[in-house]
């Protein structure tokens, strides 16, 4: 239903471009409405966000925003964690939980629990982030191992498969 | 292709030489015979009688593996092909094999009980030189199968596997007994036995291990393989890749921080005592859940015992500075004490400076044990520090320990049980694919086991005892058990479920929660209050600081 959404945005897009750019109508052009913009991002999926990050280089800016993250983490958990973002924020920001914890978490324990569960899940990755934040700032003296900007430090790393980048 | 019929076998056996028939020469088969011979072998052009079948395999495995063991006389067989005559197999057979310099005659059976599935050693086998060659015979005639090497190779390394732990049994009971000559030559034994086995992966590892640690009691005597030492330093790099490699410690930190968080509901002034701060892994997580809780963070007091650093650094102050920082990100006030003490029980407890007015909780993960002596007596240092854990009256005591029976006074019984013990971790890092944690981990686990094997009195530390004995031993000291709650327990289930293995299990068990692998308990996890029998919460006068 987004996606459709995302389609017809492009297509009115490329409307524009192709021809009867003599017509004088009134053009929709989503780029001129960032706040609707960002309601169609916000509810976008993972990898969804990722593509749309691509297009252009404001979608970029918007995709990279850390609400729109926060709504992709606490999206389905009921009921919805609050007083949560400031420690979210110091730790390291929703995409980063999203990426390091939620995800795998979620992908792992999806295939048996269902959106009842997802606050516990919630809980469990928050916690396992302060972890992943904590190690990340005893850095490289701590164990001799660099920790770079993106990758997960080494306690998240049962999470990871070997298989995905 | 030979056809089956009489003429064509009268006609080889004709022209065949005098050493190859066993028949009376020159053999007019009976109709009766002819019967006899094996249809499918026949059609191949080989005639072995059905109720050869079983010896001629045995012979050409035998053959082969001659063969495979001397090529020189084998090229020396190949160009002599004219005295033999091949579609009668069983006599061909036996005639190489008689040219070959190793004697076909194995020694006695290699008898597989199957109601045990170990081996039973004849006296003959003992005796004999365990080279290659007789080895795959022995197993060849337990095998029964011609061409699958696979199998043969397979099954002798079982069989290796099983002769290794039979033999770290009597090697462990003659220890027992005072017999180190002939403990000496079973530890010989088992070091060649152990390059046949793969040590990669399986019991060959585990007993690697143990084997190294029965050699250090035989040789360097006990007290001589203490862990102590390695540096604190070095134990504090091993227990972290120990935390990465498997989930054991992320369930006693995960458990322990529910039990703790529950308990400190409601309070605004907490203060944490840990036994052995290591890197302090344990404590974000309480932290973060602390801030998130609803009605706001309390005042967070951590006291963290460690040993001391010999080197200058002080890495029970760097800790401390890293969770402040990290408490400060979340807002959650935050005071951190170091107490370096290179022993639990020369900890006191002004030492800790317990405000009266504060919840405490106490968390021991792994360290309990230490403080056991073999012997049960009235001042021994657990019942000291107990008696001055029960003084601070804390709200909490989160006790998690190895479920193993470690402690026995007979040498050969705690050997089988940390044999049992160790090999069942072991089975489950396996399934831990992250280098160089598993590797460390690994080491991590035979400082243990080297303790546990091969040192005595004060310098073995590793007395692990099971939940049954630490629940009378915690009753007796005047704790009450909590029962540690669905949360703790749905917390555990999710975060093995994270772990790719699939073996790992949670098991409630009277309130406690225990991690195993295959339903074999591994570590167990409990929470105690303290009984406030005693009128005064401060502690008597005469342990407060000396002014």
């Amino acid at each position: 239903m987004v996606q459709s959404h995302h389609r017809g945005c492009h297509r009115q897009g490329n409307h524009e471009t192709v021809g009867e750019s003599k017509e004088k109508r009134p053009k929709f052009f989503i780029n001129d409405h960032v706040d609707i913009l960002i309601e169609i991002l916000k509810r976008l999926d993972c990898r969804s966000l990722c593509v749309a990050a691509s297009v252009c280089r404001l979608w970029c800016t918007i995709a990279r925003n850390d609400s729109l993250w926060e709504n992709l983490c606490f999206r389905h958990a009921s009921p919805p964690p609050t007083s949560v973002r400031s420690v979210v924020l110091a730790l390291g920001g929703y995409k980063r939980l999203y990426m390091g914890c939620v995800r795998p978490v979620r992908r792992r324990l999806g295939r048996a629990r269902r959106a009842s569960w997802a606050g516990d899940e919630v809980q469990l990755s928050l916690s396992l982030f302060c972890v992943d934040y904590y190690e990340r700032l005893g850095g490289s003296n701590s164990n001799g191992r660099l920790v770079g900007e993106s990758s997960p430090s080494s306690s998240l790393m049962f999470l990871c498969k070997p298989v995905n980048v | 292709m030979v056809l089956y019929d009489s003429t064509a076998l009268a006609g080889n056996s004709s022209g065949s030489s005098s050493s190859s028939s066993s028949k009376p020469p020159p053999p007019p088969l009976q109709p009766q015979q002819q019967q006899e011979i094996d249809g499918l072998l026949a059609g191949a052009g080989y005639k072995v009688r059905s109720s050869e079948l079983r010896k001629v395999a045995q012979r050409l495995e035998r053959l082969e593996t001659a063969m495979v063991n001397s090529p020189a006389d084998f090229s020396q067989l190949a160009s002599d092909t004219i005295h033999y005559n091949p579609s009668d197999l069983a006599s061909w057979v036996d005639s190489l094999l008689s040219e070959f310099a190793q004697p076909p005659t194995c020694p006695s059976e290699f008898v597989m009980d199957p109601v045990t599935n170990q081996t039973v050693v004849n006296d003959a086998w003992t005796t004999t030189e365990p080279n290659m060659p007789q080895v795959h015979q022995n197993i060849s005639y337990e095998q029964q199968s011609l061409n699958n090497q696979l199998t043969v190779v397979t099954a002798m390394e079982e069989d290796s596997g099983i002769r290794l732990v039979h033999m770290l049994m009597t090697c462990a009971e003659c220890i027992q007994r005072g017999d180190f000559p002939l403990a000496t030559s079973f530890l010989e034994d088992m070091q060649g036995l152990l390059t046949r086995v793969n040590t990669v992966c399986g019991i060959g590892k585990v007993a690697g291990h143990f084997i190294d640690a029965l050699g250090r009691r035989i040789f360097q005597g006990i007290g001589g393989g203490s862990i102590n030492g390695g540096s604190a330093y070095e134990n504090e790099i091993l227990y972290h890749h120990f935390y990465e490699a498997c989930p054991y410690l992320k369930f006693a930190h995960f458990t322990a921080n529910q039990a703790i968080l529950e308990a400190f509901d409601g309070h605004d002034c907490v203060h944490v005592v840990d036994f052995n701060l290591m890197h302090g892994l344990q404590w974000p997580a309480l932290i973060q859940a602390l801030a998130l809780r609803p009605g706001g963070p309390p005042l967070l007091r951590l006291t963290g015992i460690g040993p001391p650093s010999p080197d200058g650094r002080d890495s029970l102050r760097e800790i401390g500075l890293r969770l402040a920082e990290l408490a400060r990100s979340v807002n959650v006030r935050f005071a951190f004490r170091g107490v370096a003490a290179s022993r639990l029980e020369d900890v006191k407890p002004w030492m800790l400076e317990v405000n009266p007015k504060e919840s405490v909780a106490v968390n021991s993960i792994m360290q309990l044990h230490r403080l056991l002596g073999s012997e049960p007596n009235r001042n021994s240092p657990v019942e000291t520090v107990l008696s001055w854990i029960r003084s601070l009256n804390p709200k909490i005591m989160t006790v998690v320990e190895q479920e193993a029976n470690h402690n026995q006074p007979g040498f050969l019984d705690r050997f089988t049980e940390a044999l049992h013990y160790y090999s069942t971790m072991f089975d489950s890092l396996e399934a831990c694919t992250v280098q160089p944690d598993k590797a460390l981990a690994e080491i991590y686990i035979q400082r243990e086991i080297t303790n546990v094997v091969s040192c005595e009195g004060s310098a073995r530390v590793e007395r692990h005892e099971p939940l049954a004995r630490w629940r009378t031993r915690l009753s007796g000291a005047g704790f009450r058990p909590l029962h540690l709650g669905s949360n703790a327990y749905k917390q555990a289930s999710m975060l093995l479920t994270l772990f790719s293995a699939e073996g790992y299990s949670v098991e409630e068990n009277d309130g406690c929660l225990t991690l195993g692998w295959h339903s074999r308990p591994l570590i167990a996890a409990s929470a105690w209050q303290a009984l406030s029998d005693a009128p005064a919460e401060f502690p008597a006068p005469d342990t407060h600081r000396p002014s």
